[in-house]
């Protein structure tokens, strides 16, 4: 088997580089294993002269650890915590691979003597969606002992949510059920997890393989694998703490007048230096709230003449989400005694279905100081929107279509904080932070020449916009099939001119449509997809990969049940047989899903 | 080959009217059909249109203009069930708007269907056993009777003359079972198993044609505005022929004085027997030669301009193998409808029905806030025991309602708000065409522009003391003139928006076509130029003249005494 090359940022020169592949290419292990150590010795030797930074980087007093990193990841959030402790484990002298959940079966857990974990909860308190089964597993009695298993979890979630972090959580104790042996201590994150994620890895990897008091070895193990590697996602330059700036360079409501809807084509020119993104991403918005809202918060707490403090928790702060967090935090500030009726589960889930903590603040007043209310506050986290162009067609720039989130309740008017931003805050011209969330679970394949079927709901149809685009600039030959779904063909249908000449130019090769509220009976994108099941078949059969982007509960559950009926349609109907086939398409890559 | 109209090409590879029409509904990307395509979906019944108000916005919004489809039932006569309005009514809320159209030929319009809804809201029309099949289209349209059924015998009878004249004329081609109602038959349209044209040819006519029956004194159907006209001679309460009108026709095109609206001409007297036959040899002389290379010639009325009426009645005559009678004596009074109640003219006192000629604001059977016609109308259909009837004035007459019925469906309009009388007199006599949004040709606004017009010519009326003075006016949006305001006594035919041509002079009983008195004028420049108009009007006019009638004397316009002289003597006055 041939090994991984050199990386191409090891300090060499091209030619020395090749020279070594060669050299490296022919050699035993034990002819490398006695290279890697003459050669740390010969510096050694040499007194550090001459020596560069490179080097005194390469840890020489830890002995080799092996190290499973298994995550679960829903957004790519967990991922990419998983891959950067793995290049830091590299440094640490840990031999890490890193596993997706939904690659790994549970009885395969019992051979790793390390694990370090990293999920995310979706949802109510769900597994991401790839790791169900594994989780299922792991949960069952059929899961496997662990005895002798060392492990640590990192969980991610959001504490807008009741069960904040409940994957991560319950597999933290599942696994000390079974016998494994905590290590280091789990850790609940909110969505400004950077800092204490990049903390709580440094440590853990520290209990993993700690280093040793003298010199063991003159051998240094040099983790070839840890560089370079093919699947290893590219870490953004633009992330939520280091954001690059855009301009709005257009912004249009796309749906005519009339329309039940309000969905917002929004055009951002990214002047950036290396900002890109492949179709798929998502791009990340860092919002600022509407500052009347943060004017009646400060004013429910006594301090509305602070016009600063105003400001900063109406750019920085969460000041919507009432979590049971906050509600704590607030009870015990305050010690109001009439809180703590709220603090049984259900009477909060209750009281916090339609409101936002300025109700808690309102109905529960209190003169509060502003670091107090401060203390309450959580960051302002970003907020994802699948990317709707492709920047090969688009250079500089990236679209995004956002459905503007309004409701009302409790007699105050309400918006959701980053779809209102762009809405009614930000007009052409103005300046937004964004950044780059790259979803290589959610991409085109990358042999144009297969077929793709996108099928996508609202403002699920953006990513397949990309898709199409790139597929153009890159002359993919790919046959392409769109269903779309909305409410009102009139005023509704997303794009309808760009898809008729996608269409006439041959790039999209077919469409269909489901418009729910145009007749009496409501036409869904499955009802569709169950009409079209012949030719969805025979385009399956030629490769197609299958991608559905949108609502999970208004939509994607519905389209994954009916493309299982649609599988099992030719193994006469058995749904568990179409599940697999489902399953088989999900392992090989072929059946993607960007669903909120 | 002598040079044809684009639209004789397009029905010519139609193949009896289907061309791509079938192809075009399974299109979903577009809510259009293609372009060739709509002049052949007219021939069943159905106009592609778009939202004109919000045409500007769509491009940016990355969407194509806000397509419908208007749909216009094939409704001789005019009448419908109880049973039938409620399905009607049904679809309008299901498929349409949420109105009815009544239109200006007695028969309803769907507005705002989109195509994915097309083919089932016909086959709703259908399940109502109505078709819309030739309601548009270069054939014999709709064809109009005068009133109502209900109203005598001669009524009567002049309703079973225009159903079957409108099913002996009816398209063969199996084009329109095939593509709405997947060749199945609820109604059998068509009477021949073997697809040919008889009548028609593959060509169809050149032009639209238009059918009526009149029953003097009423002209209620505007006989002389329409293509074919047949006026009933009444003897001892009897129908003993008919007197034939041949090349009546409204349409125009501004700036244009080779094309003119025309009232028609006398053709001669026939027995009802021979009605029918008459008819299809008017229809087969115009076939054969009408004018298919220049479209806006293309009518019969230009045809018997060109040919003259003697050698057009000739041809007819010799078709038919028989001579015409000489016209028999007949007049009109009015061409409005009697707004209320009114009895049966015949029958027993005791077995007398009443019927209700219930005013229909431009014809459209809405609820708004406050006046909420379409519940009303509604709940008079689930209960039933009565007829409704669609007049040639965009009314509607609730028919057949007993002595006892009558409180009730008082009781139930005005439950709903639904006022029978009308504000004024001019009000009354009052009609306007669809136009903007969704007609393609309005050049101006119409029936979202009228009614405001006449609250404020009714400050006029007032103060000249004519508010009851039935006075006929009428509003279109283009030339085209589906409200026939060249017969309106005072006449607007919008130019460019917000500006009209106003027309004056025609006769109150539909015989005399109007003249041209101010061109392009806007609302204030109406009421500017009308005002003295009425006022001379009420301190000048003799014994019940009409207001069209004193125009002419007074000198204000000249009368038109044909349509080939309607563009002569005209004199503008300055607004």
């Amino acid at each position: 088997m041939a090994l991984p090359p050199l990386p191409k940022n090891a300090p060499f020169s091209a030619e020395d580089l090749a020279f070594l592949n060669q050299l490296v290419q022919r050699s035993t292990p034990l002819q490398r294993s006695w290279l890697s150590g003459f050669l740390a010795g010969l510096d050694a030797a040499q007194g550090g002269a001459g020596a560069v930074a490179a080097v005194q980087a390469v840890p020489a007093q830890r002995p080799r650890v092996p190290l499973t990193i298994l995550y679960g990841s829903e957004s790519g959030n967990a991922e990419a915590l998983a891959y950067k402790a793995k290049k830091t484990a590299a440094k640490l002298n840990c031999d890490a691979k890193v596993v997706d959940m939904g690659d790994i079966d549970v009885a395969s857990l019992a051979k790793s003597k390390n694990l370090a974990v990293y999920v995310s909860t979706w949802g109510e308190g769900d597994p991401p969606q790839r790791a169900v089964d594994f989780y299922k597993e792991l949960m069952s009695d059929a899961a496997p002992r662990l005895d002798g298993v060392k492990y640590a979890v990192l969980s991610l979630g959001d504490t807008a949510y009741v069960n904040f972090c409940e994957t991560g959580k319950r597999i933290d104790a599942r696994l000390a059920e079974l016998g494994a042996t905590r290590i280091h201590d789990r850790i609940d994150l909110d969505p400004d997890f950077a800092r204490a994620a990049s903390a709580w890895t440094d440590a853990m990897l520290e209990k993993f393989s700690p280093a040793v008091e003298a010199p063991s070895a003159t051998v240094v193990h040099v983790d070839f694998k840890s560089a370079a590697i093919d699947d290893e996602p590219a870490e953004p330059l633009y992330t939520a703490e280091d954001p690059a700036e855009a301009e709005i360079s257009a912004l249009v409501n796309l749906n005519g007048s009339g329309s039940s809807r309000e969905t917002y084509h929004v055009e951002l020119a990214v002047e950036a230096d290396g900002f890109t993104y492949e179709p798929g991403a998502a791009i990340g918005v860092l919002p600022e709230n509407d500052p009347a809202l943060a004017a009646d918060l400060a004013r429910a707490v006594g301090l509305d003449g602070d016009a600063s403090l105003v400001a900063k928790i109406a750019r920085g702060y969460d000041i919507t989400t009432l979590s049971r967090a906050t509600v704590d935090a607030y009870a015990k500030l305050t010690g109001r005694k009439d809180l703590a009726k709220l603090t049984d589960a259900e009477a909060l889930a209750k009281f916090s279905a339609d409101r936002q903590l300025v109700d808690l603040l309102s109905e529960y007043p209190e003169k509060l100081t502003a670091e107090q209310l401060l203390g309450l506050l959580r960051p302002l986290p970003g907020r994802l929107y699948s990317v709707a162009s492709s920047i090969k067609a688009h250079p500089g720039e990236a679209h995004l279509l956002i459905g503007a989130v309004r409701w009302s309740s409790h007699g105050r008017k309400r918006g959701g904080v980053a779809s209102t931003y762009l809405a009614d805050r930000r007009k052409v011209g103005d300046r937004v932070r964004v950044y780059v969330k790259p979803n290589r679970h959610y991409a085109l394949p990358a042999d144009g020449n297969r077929p793709i079927i996108m099928i996508g709901a609202g403002t699920g149809v953006a990513p397949y916009r990309g898709f199409i685009e790139d597929r153009v600039e890159t002359g993919a030959k790919g046959k392409s099939w769109l269903f779309f779904g909305e409410r009102n063909y009139t005023n509704d249908f997303l794009y309808q001119l760009e898809w008729q000449d996608h269409l006439a130019s041959g790039a999209l090769s077919r469409i269909d449509v489901a418009f729910s509220r145009d007749q009496p009976e409501k036409i869904y994108v499955q009802h569709r997809l169950w009409q079209q099941r012949r030719d969805i078949l025979a385009w399956l059969d030629d490769g197609a990969h299958l991608y559905v982007c949108g609502d999970e509960k208004g939509m994607a559950k519905d389209v994954d049940n009916t493309l299982v009926k649609i599988l099992a349609e030719p193994l006469k109907g058995d749904e568990d047989a179409g599940r697999a086939k489902l399953k088989e398409l999900t392992k090989a890559g072929r059946y993607q899903r960007d669903v909120y | 080959m002598t040079e044809r109209a684009k639209n004789e090409v397009v029905k010519e590879n139609s193949r009896l009217l289907r061309g791509g029409i079938a192809d075009g509904l399974t299109h979903v990307e577009t809510g259009a059909i293609d372009e060739d395509d709509t002049m052949l979906l007219k021939f069943h019944g159905s106009y592609m249109q778009d939202d004109r108000d919000v045409r500007a916005e769509r491009t940016k919004k990355k969407l194509e203009k806000a397509f419908s489809f208007m749909i216009r039932l094939r409704l001789p006569g005019g009448h419908v069930t109880p049973e039938q309005w409620l399905k009607l009514d049904d679809i309008a809320g299901t498929y349409a708007n949420g109105t009815l159209r009544l239109t200006t030929r007695a028969t309803f319009q769907y507005h705002g269907v989109i195509k994915s809804n097309l083919k089932r809201t016909m086959q709703a029309i259908n399940a109502a056993c109505i078709d819309t099949i030739a309601a548009c289209g270069d054939v014999n349209r709709n064809v109009m009777s005068a009133s109502h059924p209900f109203l005598s015998k001669v009524h009567k009878e002049a309703e079973k003359l225009a159903i079957a004249f409108s099913n002996h004329l009816l398209p063969r081609t199996g084009a329109y079972h095939e593509i709405w109602l997947d060749d199945q038959k609820v109604i059998d349209t068509s009477a021949a198993t073997e697809e040919s044209e008889p009548i028609y040819g593959p060509l169809y006519l050149p032009r639209k044609f238009k059918t009526v029956v009149a029953v003097p004194p009423d002209n209620d159907v505007d006989v002389f505005a329409h293509c074919l006209g047949y006026i009933a001679i009444v003897e001892k309460g009897e129908v003993v022929g008919y007197n034939v009108t041949v090349g009546g026709g409204m349409g125009m095109t501004h700036g244009e004085t080779d094309t003119f609206p025309r009232t028609a001409d006398m053709l001669g007297f026939c027995t009802p027997e021979q009605a029918i036959d008459v008819g299809e040899k008017v229809v087969t002389v115009q076939r054969d030669w009408g004018n298919r290379a220049v479209r806006k010639n293309a009518r019969l009325k230009y045809t018997i301009e060109r040919v003259g009426i003697d050698a057009f009645r000739a041809e007819v005559e010799k078709r038919c193998g028989y001579q015409l009678g000489a016209p028999r004596p007949f007049s009109f009074t009015s061409t409005g409808d009697p707004i209320g109640w009114r009895q049966s003219l015949d029958g027993k006192a005791a077995d007398k029905k009443w019927h209700l000629t219930l005013y229909v604001e431009n014809g459209r059977v809405k609820d708004t806030a406050t006046v909420k016609m379409r519940t009303a109308l509604r709940e008079i259909a689930l209960a039933g025991g009565v007829d409704f009837v669609v007049t040639s004035n965009q009314n509607l007459v609730i028919a057949n309602v007993t002595a006892k019925q009558k409180p009730k469906i008082e009781a139930l309009l005005a439950k709903h708000g639904v006022v029978i009388g009308t504000s004024s007199g001019l009000r009354r006599n009052a009609m306007a065409c669809v136009a903007l949004p969704t007609c393609a040709l309005a050049l101006a606004e119409s029936e979202r522009f009228l009614p405001g017009l006449i609250t404020d010519l009714e400050d006029i009326l007032d103060s000249a003391g004519l508010r009851e003075e039935d006075i006929v006016i009428r509003m279109t949006g283009c030339p085209n003139g589906c409200a026939r305001p060249y017969l309106a006594e005072i006449g607007f035919v919008g130019r460019s928006p917000g500006l009209y041509n106003l027309y004056l002079g025609a006769a109150f009983n539909g015989t005399r076509l109007s003249k041209l008195y101010a061109q392009d004028v806007n609302r204030e420049q109406i009421l500017k130029l009308l005002e003295p108009v009425i006022k001379r009007y009420a301190t000048e006019r003799t014994e019940g003249e009409h207001f069209g009638d004193f125009v002419v004397r007074a000198g204000i316009v000249a009368a038109t005494t044909a349509g080939n002289n309607f563009h002569e003597s005209v004199v503008l006055a300055k607004a």
